[in-house]
């Protein structure tokens, strides 16, 4: 079995970690090492996920991007895995290209599937925007670096739990020294569209920038968080916060009312994962109908303030 | 101070997305895509690189402003730097073999560093096979800071200061340079070409430069990561359409069923 590394820090989601151990353990033989804080469910999930050891740094001190660059680079030594995963996330993006610059290493971003023969490593990539998906081959030293797209599968217990150790792991180091300044912290705004339950998106279908608060008052009568794509966030009819995409959030929500929004590809990387989704296009052809469960074809300045009504009246 | 854009050419991703809606993308077996009458452009990630380093020089920093790309024939984008406002436009090109992303990353820090950059921007990915883990590697490769996904740079003295946009809104950070910074698209349209700079673009000439020139064997730049295939993944819609005498009957429908099924209260 080939040794593979599932690596995972911070863990605003407990869906990750979960997508991240069920990929982890078709590829080989799993090792789960966690930085900083540990969950209190971790040793619960191993087990359920097949892990076959959990490996802990501690923190709190391993949290700038230069001190988890020097951890993960020096854990990589000293274990020597065939494969490190991690999950495609904010942080993640920047940290595992560096660590694959630190270790001299190939890596892939956007994974969708691994597929581990002998030496050589193919993962099954997103690319233009998830309109095609590509087939690498990855060679030379180990480890080979994978980045895991969010919801690129459905997270699946394993057949046999296990019964791993929590081993604490020393990486003998404390920390390095972080070159970037924070001179002004984000601060974030309170719920994140990661964890909404109902989003309610709107697109170019809309027209123009004084109706986007059609979106917004959906949402708050249906208790959900107003979203856009990203071509309403170039052209500032809402915070780049409120982005659904391959380049904004990535989401999963029980229900993502699609409203005036084409579905290009890009889009739908942010919302795909959804359980159900519902349109309101113009276009009886447009790409979202595809996604949809459930399609309107009109105007969605018609239809959104009758889907407010409808709901008022509950 | 020695401003360093990175460029690459792509193929339109709006050309590709209405092929690939259409179902009519077609591909070839070494994986890249056929279609000749999709437009070959600049990422737009990089061409707001440039817009980014424009801004610093508007801002009355003294600079030049060098655009290079690692490619077999990267002119037309090169020429559309210029036009935008580059000082001198750099062609690296590649072994036989091509390069991966560490190679382009191990081209372009050679070029860097040995040049003596003192800002590197780079587009925060480029939009065929999204990767965006050059600038990264190119950080490493330099031992230089990397500040990923910039809606605003600024230069003061030897210090770089960056609006990021992050999941839980803007944060903004500062390092020393020299320093690699990643541009997103919350920066801004990037300007358009003057007819005059147009005019002066067509006579700059591209520097030309190999790996050798740049002091790396080919066999260090061996591809490790090759693109074996490529292909349109297929969604199989199953929509249910609500057809109503009108919009609020539609509306009601649609907001009754999705009541039933415990999605809304």
């Amino acid at each position: 079995m080939s040794s593979v590394v599932a690596v995972t820090w911070g863990l605003a989601s407990v869906v990750e970690a979960e997508e991240l151990l069920t990929l982890a353990r078709r590829c080989g033989d799993v090792t789960w090492l966690h930085l900083g804080e540990l969950p209190d469910a971790a040793s619960e999930m191993a087990s359920r996920f097949g892990v076959s050891a959990v490996n802990h740094v501690p923190g709190p001190a391993i949290s700038g991007a230069d001190t988890l660059v020097a951890a993960l680079a020096q854990y990589c030594r000293t274990a020597q895995p065939r494969l490190v995963l991690l999950s495609q996330t904010f942080e993640s993006r920047l940290i595992a290209p560096r660590l694959a610059g630190r270790l001299g290493s190939p890596i892939v971003m956007n994974a969708l599937a691994i597929d581990l023969s002998g030496a050589e490593t193919r993962v099954t990539a997103s690319s233009y925007g998830g309109d095609t998906n590509s087939v690498y081959r990855m060679t030379g030293p180990a480890p080979h670096l994978v980045a895991v797209m969010p919801n690129a599968l459905q997270p699946e217990p394993a057949a046999t739990p296990t019964s791993p150790e929590v081993e604490p792991f020393d990486i003998g180091l404390n920390s390095a020294v972080e070159r970037i300044r924070v001179v002004t912290p984000a601060r974030s705004e309170g719920q994140r569209l990661e964890d909404a339950q109902v989003i309610v998106a709107g697109g170019r279908g809309l027209g123009n920038a004084s109706n986007f608060h059609l979106i917004e008052e959906l949402a708050e009568a249906v208790g959900g968080m107003p979203a856009a794509s990203r071509p309403l966030v170039d052209d500032g009819w809402t915070d780049a916060s409120r982005q659904v995409g391959l380049t904004g959030r990535i989401t999963r929500p029980a229900l993502y009312m699609a409203l005036g929004v084409s579905g290009a590809s890009q889009h739908m990387a942010g919302c795909s994962a959804a359980k159900t989704i519902v349109a309101v296009n113009r276009d009886p052809d447009a790409a979202i109908f595809r996604y949809a469960k459930y399609g309107i074809v009109g105007d969605c300045l018609e239809i959104i303030p009758e889907l407010i009504r409808a709901v008022r009246e509950g | 101070m020695r401003l360093v854009i990175c460029a690459k050419e792509v193929l339109d991703p709006d050309a590709v997305n209405n092929y690939a809606l259409a179902g009519r993308l077609t591909i070839g077996d070494d994986g890249t895509i056929t279609q000749s009458a999709i437009p070959r452009l600049m990422n737009a990630y990089d061409e707001q690189a440039i817009e980014a380093a424009l801004r610093i020089r508007d801002a009355g920093v003294e600079c030049t402003i060098t655009v290079v790309s690692v490619a077999a024939d990267p002119s037309a984008i090169l020429k559309h730097a210029a036009a935008l406002g580059a000082d001198e436009i750099v062609h690296i090109k590649p072994g036989a073999d091509g390069a991966d992303c560490a190679g382009v990353a191990s081209l372009l820090a050679a070029y860097a560093g040995g040049t003596g950059a003192d800002l590197v921007l780079c587009g925060r990915q480029a939009s065929d096979d999204d990767q965006g883990v050059v600038p990264a590697l190119l950080g490493e490769a330099l031992g230089a800071p990397i500040i990923t996904i910039a809606r605003d740079v600024s230069l003061s003295g030897r210090t770089v200061r960056v609006t990021r946009v992050t999941p839980d809104g803007d944060e903004v950070v500062e390092a020393d340079l020299p320093a690699v910074v990643t541009i997103s698209n919350e920066l801004g349209a990037p300007r358009y070409p003057t007819a005059a700079r147009s005019m002066q673009a067509r006579r700059m000439a591209p520097t030309l430069l190999t790996p050798s020139d740049l002091g790396l064997a080919e066999g260090e730049l061996a591809p490790r990561v090759v693109l074996e295939r490529m292909f349109a993944p297929e969604v199989h819609g199953n929509c249910q359409f609500i057809n109503g005498a009108g919009p609020a009957e539609s509306a009601r429908t649609l907001v009754a069923l999705l009541r039933e099924e415990r999605l809304l209260v």
